[in-house]
């Protein structure tokens, strides 16, 4: 698992490549953490390279997303597969995340 | 003491007695017999000495009556002419070194010439003296009065030469009736000598008696011509002791008597001198002529009291020696009756009834154990549970009975622990903690252990340091993939890997242990594996198998002695009517790094089960949400864990069992997450579980009575 963080002006982005699972998923939160600080800015979780997630990936999702509510910044969730949509829908996030597909 | 040890030191009390008895008599027989010899040997030699004096003084007595006889015709004719008479005395004097002097007395006229020796020179005198008057003497009258020769008693001459001295006289007639005596006088001075230097026996001396009982010769040279021998009896008092010696000495006869002189017992022998009418004895101390034997028979004494202490010293050992002997061929015999128990225990505990399962059709199998003299610690063990065929066979290295105990407790360890777990990897993991706890005598065991699932053919395996097991199929037979592991009880907490292989319908598992291939033959040539393959065939029912395989052995062992134990376990997988079942296991220790593994069995299983990709990713995380929940909650936190996961595919469904000996924890009671919260209200956990619920069709779970959360997730196929 592999987290590239890419800051522009407004933008803070994070390139998650691989399986975010439960043996990855303390690093991703560490990897993470410049995003939930910054969180007052727009927020772009790429999962363009993002094979799999679980429920602790879910997790650290959930957790940048409720940083970014109560800093007033917003959270994209860039090109997700539709294995992992499939979790989203399952798990009501395609209702918390805004989708989108570049 | 019991009574075979009585029994033997009786034995060695009358060995002590029969050679007392026979050594006393044997010495007995010996002392007597050599106090003859020397008894003999002291007659002979006192005999002997008294003969060869005897000899000497009759020698003498010859010479001198020779001389004297020679003479007397000469005397008879000068019988009228006194004056030559001195002539004939003086040449007999001269003519005759023993006689020392001559004279002849005549009776009727006073008249008696005497020539006599003094120094080299002959002189001449008369005996007719006023003072000696010769006519009234012993040596005048007695040969006048017997009309013969006649030998003075011996007198001390005082006139001539102070010399012990006897006289011959003879009485002298010639034709004119002139009467006198002719003498020649002998010095005893040699018979004294000769007498002193008679020595039989060191302290053994000789005596010469007169006819009257005179001591005319003696070592006490102050008793010689002084005393008589009854004048010894009064002066020593001893009178019993000199009676005797008189009696015997003067009874004119020869022998041996037995005498008390000088309180010590001594020996007379005791000869007499006829012709002169004295007697010649030897006195030995018997203690001299027995000393040799009574001293040799003191030694013999000590030494044979030497000798029976010493028998007796090494019959005490031999005795104590035995009781020992008894008392360790006793135990051995008690061992080597407990090594049979042992041996009868251990053949009790491993299955021996073949076939073992006549009703079943779907396996066939064959077990020997060749038993090596001493009690091994080979072992095999089967049984059926859940149509699932639970099998081991081990190796414990050493033999004898520590052996054969730790060959007991390995089996009962693989029947409590198999009675619980399915999987051979946590059988022989659970075997090896307990070995390796209790293991302070370093004793180890190799095993081969296998789940054979009959329905399917499924064979799950885990290996700890023992032989692979051959398959026999229908293609070449070759070892079974294992990995090697340690042995168990060598390291607590060591990790086995499992393994899985699926047999086919015909295919045999056949396993031994080295007593096999290290069969030995006389020239110690080893059986071999080669040898074993050749004799596998797949053709053959698993007692045909066996039995081939052992009469290869012992055809080539041949007249060897067997030094191991040599087990075979052959097991053929029959079933024709596999159902579409799969099964696939994984073990994992509670270490949420082991996900990644988790992930490639979910792979590994859908790919099985030709799932699609998206099917495929739910399942993985369905799975991943109840194995990490296990992994980080149901131990304590640092402590080793495992969770086993068993997927069992089928046409229509998939199933995942997922157990863990951690806490109680049922998942399926969380409460459901309300996914319909917004953001701020949504909580962060408890996701795992509902994606758990919606991936899967089906999800329960239950605590075992043995302490095992078992969470059961299917998922129908379409």
């Amino acid at each position: 698992m592999e987290v590239k963080i890419i800051e522009n002006e407004n933008v803070m982005t994070a390139q998650l490549i691989g399986r975010l699972d439960t043996s990855v998923s303390q690093e991703v939160a560490t990897a993470l953490q410049p995003l939930i600080d910054k969180a007052d800015k727009t927020l772009v979780l790429d999962c363009k390279g993002l094979e799999y997630i679980s429920s602790s990936g879910l997790r650290i999702f959930l957790t940048v997303r409720k940083a970014a509510a109560a800093k007033g910044g917003k959270v994209i969730v860039r090109d997700i597969n539709n294995e992992i949509r499939q979790v989203f829908m399952m798990t009501g996030f395609l209702n918390l995340f805004e989708i989108q597909e570049s | 003491m019991d009574k075979a040890t009585r029994r033997t030191a009786n034995g060695g009390l009358l060995i002590v007695i029969v050679a007392i008895v026979a050594l006393e008599a044997t010495s007995l027989l010996q002392y007597n017999f050599t106090h003859r010899v020397l008894e003999g040997e002291a007659n002979r030699r006192a005999e002997g000495q008294l003969k060869a004096t005897e000899l000497q003084i009759l020698n003498v007595m010859d010479q001198v009556e020779t001389a004297v006889r020679n003479s007397v015709w000469s005397v008879e004719q000068q019988l009228g002419k006194p004056d030559s008479l001195l002539a004939i005395t003086t040449r007999l004097v001269a003519a005759n070194p023993v006689i020392c002097g001559s004279t002849v007395a005549l009776k009727d006229k006073n008249l008696a010439p005497y020539s006599y020796q003094e120094g080299n020179v002959i002189l001449t005198s008369s005996l007719a003296t006023e003072e000696y008057d010769y006519k009234n003497q012993e040596w005048f009258l007695s040969p006048i009065g017997l009309g013969s020769g006649y030998w003075s008693e011996p007198y001390f001459d005082e006139g001539g030469g102070n010399m012990l001295m006897t006289t011959y006289s003879v009485p002298v007639k010639d034709k004119r009736g002139n009467v006198a005596v002719f003498t020649a006088d002998v010095s005893l001075d040699w018979l004294a000598e000769m007498m002193d230097n008679v020595k039989v026996y060191p302290s053994s001396f000789s005596m010469l008696v007169s006819r009257e009982g005179r001591i005319m010769a003696c070592p006490a040279e102050t008793l010689v011509m002084n005393h008589t021998i009854e004048d010894l009896a009064h002066l020593t008092g001893d009178a019993e002791s000199f009676e005797g010696i008189n009696r015997a000495l003067l009874s004119g006869e020869s022998g041996r008597a037995s005498v008390n002189l000088e309180g010590k017992s001594q020996y007379l022998f005791f000869d007499s001198v006829d012709r002169a009418g004295w007697a010649m004895s030897i006195v030995i101390p018997e203690d001299e002529v027995y000393g040799e034997v009574n001293r040799i028979g003191r030694m013999v004494l000590v030494m044979q009291l030497l000798s029976i202490a010493l028998l007796i010293i090494i019959l005490f050992f031999m005795i104590r020696n035995q009781r020992k002997m008894q008392a360790i061929e006793q135990n051995k015999s008690r061992m080597e009756g407990e090594l049979q128990v042992a041996r009868g225990i251990q053949m009790s505990m491993i299955p021996k009834i073949f076939p073992p399962y006549p009703e079943r059709g779907d396996v066939d199998m064959y077990a020997a154990v060749v038993p090596a003299k001493e009690v091994g610690g080979d072992l095999y063990d089967f049984y059926i549970r859940e149509e699932k065929l639970f099998f081991c066979i081990g190796d414990v290295s050493g033999k004898g009975v520590p052996a054969s105990l730790v060959m007991a407790v390995t089996r009962s360890l693989f029947r409590t622990v198999s009675a619980h777990e399915k999987s051979p990897q946590r059988i022989v993991t659970s075997i090896n903690n307990s070995m390796a706890d209790m293991n302070e005598t370093n004793m180890f065991v190799t095993m081969f252990c296998g789940v054979l699932d009959l329905k399917t053919g499924h064979l799950r395996y885990c290996n700890a340091g023992h032989n692979a097991p051959i398959l026999v199929g229908k293609g070449d037979n070759a070892e079974l993939h294992v990995v090697p592991n340690l042995p168990l009880g060598v390291l607590a907490e060591m990790s086995f890997t499992e393994q899985e292989a699926d047999l086919e319908c015909g295919t045999g598992l056949f396993m031994y242990t080295d007593g096999l291939t290290e069969a030995e033959s006389a020239t110690h040539e080893l059986f071999g594996e080669e040898r074993m393959l050749k004799a596998l065939d797949a053709k053959l029912s698993s007692e045909q198998q066996i039995q081939a395989m052992t009469g290869a052995v012992k055809a080539f062992v041949k007249e060897a002695d067997q030094s191991d134990d040599l087990t075979m376990l052959y097991i053929r997988f029959m079933n024709n009517h596999v159902s579409e079942e799969t099964e696939r296991h994984l073990i994992l220790h509670n270490d949420i790094q082991q996900i990644p593994q988790l992930a490639e069995f979910v792979e590994a299983v859908a790919d099985v089960a030709k799932l699609d990709v998206a099917l495929t990713m739910s399942i993985n995380l369905a799975l991943e949400e109840a194995v990490s929940n296990v992994i980080m909650y149901a131990y304590p936190t640092g402590s080793d864990g495992l969770v086993d996961i068993e997927a069992i595919i089928r046409k229509d469904s998939l199933q995942f069992i997922v157990s863990d000996n951690g806490k109680p924890f049922d998942p399926t009671a969380a409460p459901e997450a309300d996914i319909s919260l917004d953001v701020a209200d949504r909580p962060i956990g408890g996701l795992g579980i509902f994606l758990v619920r919606n991936i899967m069709d089906e999800v329960t779970y239950t605590r075992s009575d043995d302490g095992k959360n078992i969470l059961t997730m299917t998922k129908k196929l379409a």
